[in-house]
Parts: C-alpha cells; structure tokens; sequence
C-alpha cells in the first residue's frame, strides 16, 4: 500500500500539477494581499484627512459612524427584506464588536489568513482541488496507463484507494501551502501577530435574525484553526466528488468541465433559486461552512452548520461508494 | 506436455451491448510454448486477452493462469502475467527508468538488478534516463516489453508486439522470445495480424474469426500439410487437365506459362516425370510451401468483418 502511494505521489510531482496549483496560490495571495493592503491604507489616509482621526486609535469613532450608515439603509423603503436582514446582521455584528472592544479595522497576518480561507471556501479552494482530484484516475484512462496498473497482482480497490489516500495528502499539503504562503506573504505588508486578538463567533441566525446569544470571543489562533478545519473537510468532500467524477469519466478534460460547472452553478442557484427547498440538499450551497462562524448571512434559511456538514458527508460517503463499486466491477476497454 | 497448464480458457464468450464479441473460445497452453493468435481486424483478438488479464469480465466462461482463476483469484493468477495490451501507453511524464520502478514498486519480487537485466534485455540501456515522452513507437514498444518481463512472468501476452519495430529489432525481439520461452520457460501469447510473425515465432497457432476459434493447430502441421508447387511449362492448359486426370490434383494457372497446385501427398519427383513424359517442356519447378497467409485467407476471407 505505502508504495503505491509513493508510486502515485512521484507521478503527482512528475506532473508537475500540484506546482501549478501553489504557483497559482502565491500569485493569487500575493495580488490579495497586496490590494488589501493598498485598500486599508487608502481607508487610513482618507479617515485621517476628512475627519482628522487615526484608524488605529480612535476605531470607535469610525464604527460609530458606519452603524449609524448602516442603520440608514436599513430604514431606507426601497430594500427588500432579504437585504434588510442581512444589512441588520452586520449591525448587530459591528455593534457587537463595539461592545467588546474588537477593532475590525485592524489588519493582521492572522486575520488576512483567515480571510483568504474564508474567501476561497466555496470557488478558488475546491477549484484547486479540482485540479488536482479530476485527472488522479481519469488521466489514466485517457493515456492507456490504467491498464498497466490493473494487470499487477493488486486488487483494483487497493489501486483506487492508494489514489484516494494521495488525494487527501494533496489536500492537506494545498491547505498547508495556502496557509503558509498567506501568512508569510500578508505577514511583509501586515506584519506578523495578530494570533491572541479575539475574534467572535458563535453567531446563529434564528429566523432571518442573528441571535448572538452564545457567541463568544475565541483567540485568533483557534478561530483560524476551525476555519482551515472546515476548509480541509470542503477540500474533502470537493475532492471525493470530482474523484467519483474522475472515475465515472474517461476524459480529464470533461471531468473537470462537469465538477467546474457545477460548482459554479451552485453559486448562482443559491442566490435565484433561494425559496426551492430542494436546493439546500445541493452540496454546492453548503460549502461555505465558514459563513457558520463569522456570521455572515446564509442565503437558503433553516441551515446550519450541523445541517451543512450532514449533506456533504453524505455527498463525500456517496461519491466515495459509487466510485469504489464503479472502478472494480468496470470493463477497461480503452 | 505433462505438466500444468499455464493458461486455460474454458468456453470464453463475451457480449458487449447485445453483439457477440467473442463467441466461445477454448484453449489450453503448456509451459515454454509459443502460441501465435491470428485474427483480421474486429475478430475478438484484444477482447480475448483482456478477459486473460481481468481487465474485462466475461459474459460466460472462465479464465485459469496457473491453476487460478482470474475472476476469484485474481492476485494469484496476475502473478503469473506480463503483458502488453494494444499499445505500450507508458507514464510519458516520467523516464523509462522511472517508468520501471513504477512496476517494480508494485511487486516486491523485482529487485534492482532485474531492472538492470530487463533494460539490458531489451536494449533500451542509453535511452532510459529520458522521458518516455521523446521516445520513438519502436524504443516505447521495447520499454513496453521490459514492463511485461520485468516479474519474471510465466505467461507473457503481447498484442501487436512488433507494431513500430525496425527490422533488425524484430529480428532482436524474436530471438529475445525464443530465449525467454525455451530458456526461461515462459509461456508466450503473442497475437498479431502480422502472419510472417507468427509463422516465423510461434509453435502453435490459433486464427480467429469473428469471435470463434476456427483453426488450432501446431504451426509445423499446419505448413506441411499441402505444400505448393509452381511448375513453368510449355502447356498450361493441357497439364491442368492432366494432373486432374491422372492425379487428381486441382491445378490453377499462375501466369501465362505457370501453373501451381498442392500436391497433397504425391511425390513431386514421380508428377515431374510424368509431366515430361506427357511431352510437356518443363523449364522451371519451384515448391513455395503453403504459406501462412494462404491458409489464413482460406480460413478468413470472404466474411465481413463484425
């Protein structure tokens, strides 16, 4: 077993697949960063040069001032009330922040970290793993190669499973590059603590209002520890379904056509096809699981992060099956 | 041939989306035997020999190497196979070397120095380092064979082996075969559509068409059975007749002044004789034997292919 997955590693890096996708992590964090940063100092000067107060100090102030924005926008007659809950989500967070005394302006690598991962949960992570997952059995198929691991004294299920292990070993070592590299390369624009600054969490959302009832203010450092937790599981269930397609499809190319396209299908069927019970049984409007722990607002009611994590583990348990039962009993023709 | 077979087929049949593919195929090999499986396109050939190997299932029928069935056994019986199937589709990322260690990892009966061996054996020495990617179809279809030997193998299939080998590695790759087989006792599968191959390598032969085995015969057998002359007289016409007359020999005409005939089992001294004391000028007597390619088409042609 060990070295089959050994085998399927070398042919990883022989592909030279996985540094494609770091490359494209470093380029992507480095343009992030760098546009995060440009951003806040603007914020900083023109706080600064209008009202004449320090972004870093005096942050009560400028929280102030946004919820009283806030606040306005809320009254104003023509939002409807999709937006109006999600504009009073962000109140009661602000105003939550205030009261605790967390500044939300404050930039750090920890927080850039975080936010990155927050931010890629649902498009740019699974996407990575996409690329790594859809060509692990179907790239064989389409080069003949497949046949040559198959004629081996292995069994067909240990085959599959070494790719299946490796699979998950790719998604661990993105995730270990996406933190390592957001946090080394937003640690020369930020600086590098910020890991001990409390963060809140804990915000439910109880029939279209966030009920901050047991939130509670966690170190960063065990914020950002959940968040990547729930990231590795996206990763996870990303992977075990794109594996399955992998499996099912003989070309690369149509492999990751399918699982791209769903997944980007699922971005907008969460925003049209809200009221259809139906939809939040999709595994593409449950991948943003972080959404559960900062409080952001869910566009599909009635789901929680309990609920989320159930359908895509059922999603991953399905794949992971059809997949297995497909590959061994499958004639090989190509 | 007292000992075990090495490979038996036993009622073989496979039916892919309501066709016949392979239609009942019996065959029983020994030790150190080479067998030729001869076919025109579409007859079944690659369908046979993927269900050898367990890459598909049969319909009906099973598959024994070595005594172990490929269906229940499977690990067992693909311990005893080395094989090519269709083309040599080898990792072109990676160098033949890396290529092989694949192989070698997947087997922990390969060690370092059957690597060496087997690259050696098949005189892929200078190239091994580079990407598979650079190599020509000849060198890919050499690392090809490496892979298939490389476990020491007591049954080795090779579809179309000699698909994009020059002549001087056909004739490298049939000795080679001939080695393994009388020297190492492997049992060799090699199926072709390449008849002087098969006819040059082989000991036993089976033709295949559309999915049934229609002869299988020891090669010798099979060419000596009738062998061919071609006569170069004055009289084509008359000696046609006469050898219908007298011997019972069914004469075709060649060209203008040749005639040729299987002469079964008549002594071509006595049919000279004759023919020159019917008053024929005989100015030129050659026996072509019966080439494999002549009872190949016999057997084949005439049927479209499926």
């Amino acid at each position: 077993m060990f070295s089959l997955i050994e085998n399927e590693v070398i042919k990883m890096i022989s592909k030279k697949r996985l540094l494609f996708v770091i490359a494209i992590l470093v380029a992507l964090i480095s343009v992030f960063a760098y546009g995060q940063h440009h951003a806040s100092e603007r914020i900083k000067t023109q706080l600064s040069q209008r009202m004449g107060i320090s972004a870093t100090t005096d942050w009560h102030k400028i929280a102030d001032q946004q919820l009283i924005e806030l606040k306005n926008r809320l009254d104003s007659p023509y939002r409807d009330e999709k937006d109006k809950s999600a504009l009073r989500v962000r109140i009661e967070q602000l105003q939550y922040n205030l009261d605790n005394d967390i500044n939300p302006l404050e930039q750090s690598a920890a927080k850039f970290t975080t936010k990155f991962m927050e931010q890629s949960i649902f498009l740019f992570l699974p996407l990575l793993i996409i690329m790594l997952a859809s060509d692990m059995v179907s790239g064989e198929s389409s080069s003949g190669t497949i046949k040559l691991l198959l004629v081996r004294n292995v069994p067909r299920w240990k085959v599959l499973l070494s790719k299946f292990l490796t699979l998950i070993m790719l998604e661990i070592i993105v995730l270990f590059f996406a933190f390592v590299l957001s946090e080394i390369i937003s640690g020369l624009f930020f600086g590098f603590g910020g890991w001990n600054a409390p963060v809140a969490t804990g915000f439910k959302l109880v029939a279209g209002k966030l009920d901050t009832s047991s939130v509670l203010n966690v170190p960063q450092w065990r914020y950002t520890l959940m968040v990547y937790s729930l990231a590795f599981f996206v990763s996870f269930v990303v992977g075990s379904i794109s594996f399955m397609i992998s499996v099912l499809v003989r070309s690369t190319a149509a492999s990751i056509g399918i699982i791209m396209s769903t997944l980007v299908a699922g971005n907008f069927i969460s925003y049209f096809l809200s009221d259809w019970k139906i939809t939040r049984y999709m595994f593409m409007v449950n991948l943003r699981l972080t959404d559960y722990l900062s409080g952001s607002f869910q566009p599909i009611e009635g789901m929680t992060l309990l609920f989320s994590i159930l359908v895509l583990l059922g999603w991953a348990s399905a794949s992971i099956i059809i997949s297995f039962v497909y590959f061994t009993k499958k004639d090989i023709l190509v | 041939m007292q000992q075990p077979p090495v490979l038996e087929l036993t009622n073989l049949r496979k039916t892919i989306k309501g066709k016949d593919i392979v239609k009942g195929i019996n065959l029983t090999l020994y030790p150190s035997q080479i067998f030729g499986f001869l076919g025109p396109n579409g007859a079944g050939k690659t369908t046979t020999i993927r269900m050898i190997v367990g890459l598909i299932k049969p319909t009906e029928g099973s598959v024994k190497i070595c005594g172990y069935s490929v269906a229940h056994e499977f690990v067992k019986a693909l311990s005893n196979v080395g094989c090519i199937i269709e083309s040599p589709d080898m990792y072109q990322y990676l160098t033949g070397m890396e290529n092989l260690l694949q192989f070698a990892a997947m087997n922990k009966a390969i060690s370092q120095q059957r690597i060496k061996d087997v690259i050696e054996m098949v005189g892929l020495q200078h190239r091994v380092n580079d990407k598979v990617s650079t190599y020509s179809l000849g060198m890919r279809q050499r690392l090809g064979i490496a892979q298939a030997i490389i476990s020491k193998p007591k049954l080795l299939i090779l579809d179309e082996p000699t698909n994009g080998l020059d002549p001087a590695g056909i004739t490298e790759f049939r000795n080679l075969i001939r080695k393994l087989a009388y020297e190492e006792g492997m049992t060799v599968f090699v199926s072709s559509h390449i008849l002087l191959e098969i006819q040059q390598m082989c000991d036993i032969v089976s033709i295949i068409k559309q999915g049934s085995v229609v002869k299988t015969a020891n090669i010798q057998d099979l060419l000596q059975d009738n062998d061919k002359i071609e006569w170069q007289l004055s009289d084509p016409e008359t000696a046609i007749s006469l050898l219908r007359e007298h011997w019972n020999i069914q004469a075709s005409q060649l060209k203008k002044n040749t005639i040729s005939a299987n002469i079964g089992p008549h002594p071509l001294a006595k049919l000279n004789e004759f023919l020159i004391t019917e008053g024929l000028a005989l100015t030129y007597c050659s026996a072509t034997g019966n080439t494999l390619e002549d009872l190949f088409l016999d057997l084949t042609v005439g049927d479209e292919i499926v």
